[in-house]
């Protein structure tokens, strides 16, 4: 409990506090800046879908990964670590190689929204697959036998069978995924190119606050991230309840 | 026939865990596959049930042609050792699930469920997880799943295998009580020819891929086809040139019986109502064989006033079932 304190709480506390420095209108005024909204506005939309898109490709890439036999699988096992392996930068020069001005693929994507998603896509996609993926080879096979000769289609299984079974790993993956893709800032900020209003996300915009000195700022827009994590995470959790004891 | 198997054969790789099996199974019968683990038993449950396929031959389900069937189109009930439940639905829609597949109305399904659960004894755990039911619960819950969708045939896979000798037993006398009831055509696997004998009205010996023999557990104990049977379904001993069940041997105390063993107790042991010897031949009519086993009951033993190091003449009894001993090596 004291490691948690001193790791999580004192941090987030101190966060709090400061943002509150300059009391509710400040706070307020900070939030409401247009600059900081598109910000959030962006940070918070892109993350959404982009964990929405892992919640699908992570799920499939983990089911190919468990179920399916297929030359170059034991590669594709080890390429799906590389986001997390990659120093952020690093990740985002690569991005930058393959999808900016000199593409050698065609896809001028820099300085777009879509590279800011690119981007989170490209970091979080290991989070469902690594989650969902030992659940899947956990899976009682005979439990999917019993459904079938109980006359249950290979969708019907999936859906009523399998599905609830992946849905804790499932939301979990969704919240690191999501709650890493708002905090992200190393492997975007070269493709994104930061333009305000359009492609500058949260963590650069805190960034710029504290460069020009103004950490309540800085600590006002990082509490109210925080709040939307807080209330991802939550919703996640409510989901999954219902799910998993819906069947 | 309910369940017609013709030359069933399976191979992985070069091993044949199936080699030309054929067996009929008549309709509402309780029928066993019994014999020793590896033998096949339940890769032959599991091609009746859809759930592998023959590399040849054929499978007919009540006069269908299933062979080519998928697991689904079989109507036919599964239950595995280890429960197969579905962990996140309570008992009540464990049970429902093939109902509600079958797009059974909501009222019936109800009703159908109300009556399994009843009939297995788990009325008052309908909303209860799986998770909170002991073994032998979890099972009854598997076999009223399966019955919900009034298969034409039920198939266990040694249902009672992973539960303790107590409610191993318990559980053995109730899906008797049940079949009985139920009146469906069951084929369960066991290893244990006691639960075999106990509860089957038929026995199909599998051993390495092949059938041994089918009859009912009488048949099988009093007329085995060959020496794999007999060892299988009771202990034998070897006297001279047969080899015979213990309680078949007569113990004489005086010589003078034609063809009988001169030999001298080295065990004695009492377990209940019965006693166990082990008789060591004399040397000149068999030498270097292992000793004979004999049971006889505890009141004839005294009779003959046995004890430890005692003479005896052994012949085998009247009637006894015999089958030539195998070449001596
Ligand atoms: N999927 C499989 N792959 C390879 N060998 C198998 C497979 N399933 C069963 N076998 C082999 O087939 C033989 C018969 O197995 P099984 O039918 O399970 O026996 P039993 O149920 O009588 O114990 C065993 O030797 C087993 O190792
Ligand atoms: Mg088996």
């Amino acid at each position: 409990m004291t490691w948690f304190s001193l790791l999580v709480l004192i941090p987030l506390t101190a966060i709090v506090a400061t943002s509150a420095e300059r009391g509710w209108s400040g706070y307020v005024d900070t939030i409401t800046n247009d600059q900081t909204m598109a910000a959030i506005q962006l940070t918070v939309g892109q993350a959404a879908l982009v964990t929405g898109v892992n919640i699908v490709m992570g799920t499939l890439i983990a089911w190919v990964l468990v179920r399916d036999r297929f030359f170059g699988k034991r590669i594709l096992d080890v390429v799906i670590d590389i986001p997390f392996a990659l120093p952020t930068i690093v990740a985002g020069l690569v991005l930058l190689g393959l999808y900016g001005n000199n593409s050698p693929i065609g896809l001028d994507w820099a300085y777009t929204d879509r590279a800011v998603m690119l981007a989170l896509a490209f970091v979080t996609l290991p989070f469902i697959v690594r989650t969902v993926q030992p659940v899947l080879e956990e899976l009682d096979h005979d439990v999917e036998e019993a459904a079938a000769s109980l006359g249950a289609s290979r969708l019907t299984i999936f859906r009523r069978i399998i599905l609830p079974s992946l849905v804790p790993a499932i939301t979990a993956g969704a919240a690191l995924s999501f709650a890493r893709a708002i905090a992200e800032y190393g492997s975007l900020v070269l493709l994104s190119g930061n333009k305000p209003f359009s492609t500058e996300v949260v963590s650069v915009r805190v960034l710029s606050f504290i460069e020009n000195g103004s950490t309540a700022s800085a600590a006002a827009v990082a509490s109210l991230m925080l709040a939307v994590a807080l209330v991802v995470i939550v919703v996640l959790d409510v989901i999954q309840r219902r799910v998993s004891r819906r069947g | 026939m309910s369940i017609e198997v013709t030359n069933v054969t399976k191979k992985y790789g070069d091993f044949h865990a199936l080699d030309d099996v054929s067996v009929s199974l008549p309709t509402g019968q309780l029928t066993a596959l019994l014999g020793p683990s590896g033998g096949g038993k339940s890769t032959l449950l599991r091609i009746i049930a859809g759930l592998d396929t023959a590399d040849s031959g054929t499978v007919a389900i009540e006069g269908t042609n299933a062979t080519k069937l998928p697991p689904q189109k079989r109507n036919v009930g599964f239950v595995f050792q280890h429960y197969a439940v579905f962990k996140h639905m309570t008992v009540a829609k464990n049970v429902a699930f093939g109902l509600e597949i079958r797009k059974t109305p909501k009222a019936e399904v109800k009703r159908r469920v109300g009556e399994l659960l009843e009939l297995v004894h788990l009325s008052q755990f309908a909303d209860r997880l799986p998770s909170q039911l002991s073994g032998g619960q979890r099972q009854r819950m598997a076999l009223a799943r399966a019955l919900a969708v009034e298969p034409t045939v039920l198939l266990l896979d040694e249902p009672f295998g992973a539960l303790d000798a107590k409610v191993r037993k318990e559980l053995r006398e109730w899906l008797r009580r049940l079949h009985d009831e139920v009146h469906v055509t069951t084929v369960f696997v066991t290893h244990d020819q006691e639960e075999a004998m106990e509860v089957a009205d038929e026995i199909v010996v599998i051993n390495q891929g092949r059938v041994e023999q089918v009859g009912s557990p009488d048949e099988l104990y009093d007329e085995p086809a060959n020496d794999f049977v007999m060892g299988f379904l009771g202990e034998v001993t070897r006297l001279g040139p047969v080899r015979l069940r213990p309680h078949d041997v007569d113990v004489s105390v005086e010589p003078g019986r034609a063809g009988s063993f001169p030999g001298r107790i080295t065990r004695l042991l009492r377990v209940g109502f019965e006693v166990r010897l082990q008789v060591e031949l004399d040397p000149e009519v068999a030498s270097g064989a292992e000793p004979v086993s004999v049971v006889l009951p505890r009141s004839h033993a005294r009779g003959l006033d046995l004890e430890l190091g005692s003479r005896v003449w052994l012949t085998a009894a009247v009637g006894a079932v015999t089958v030539p001993a195998m070449v001596a090596v």
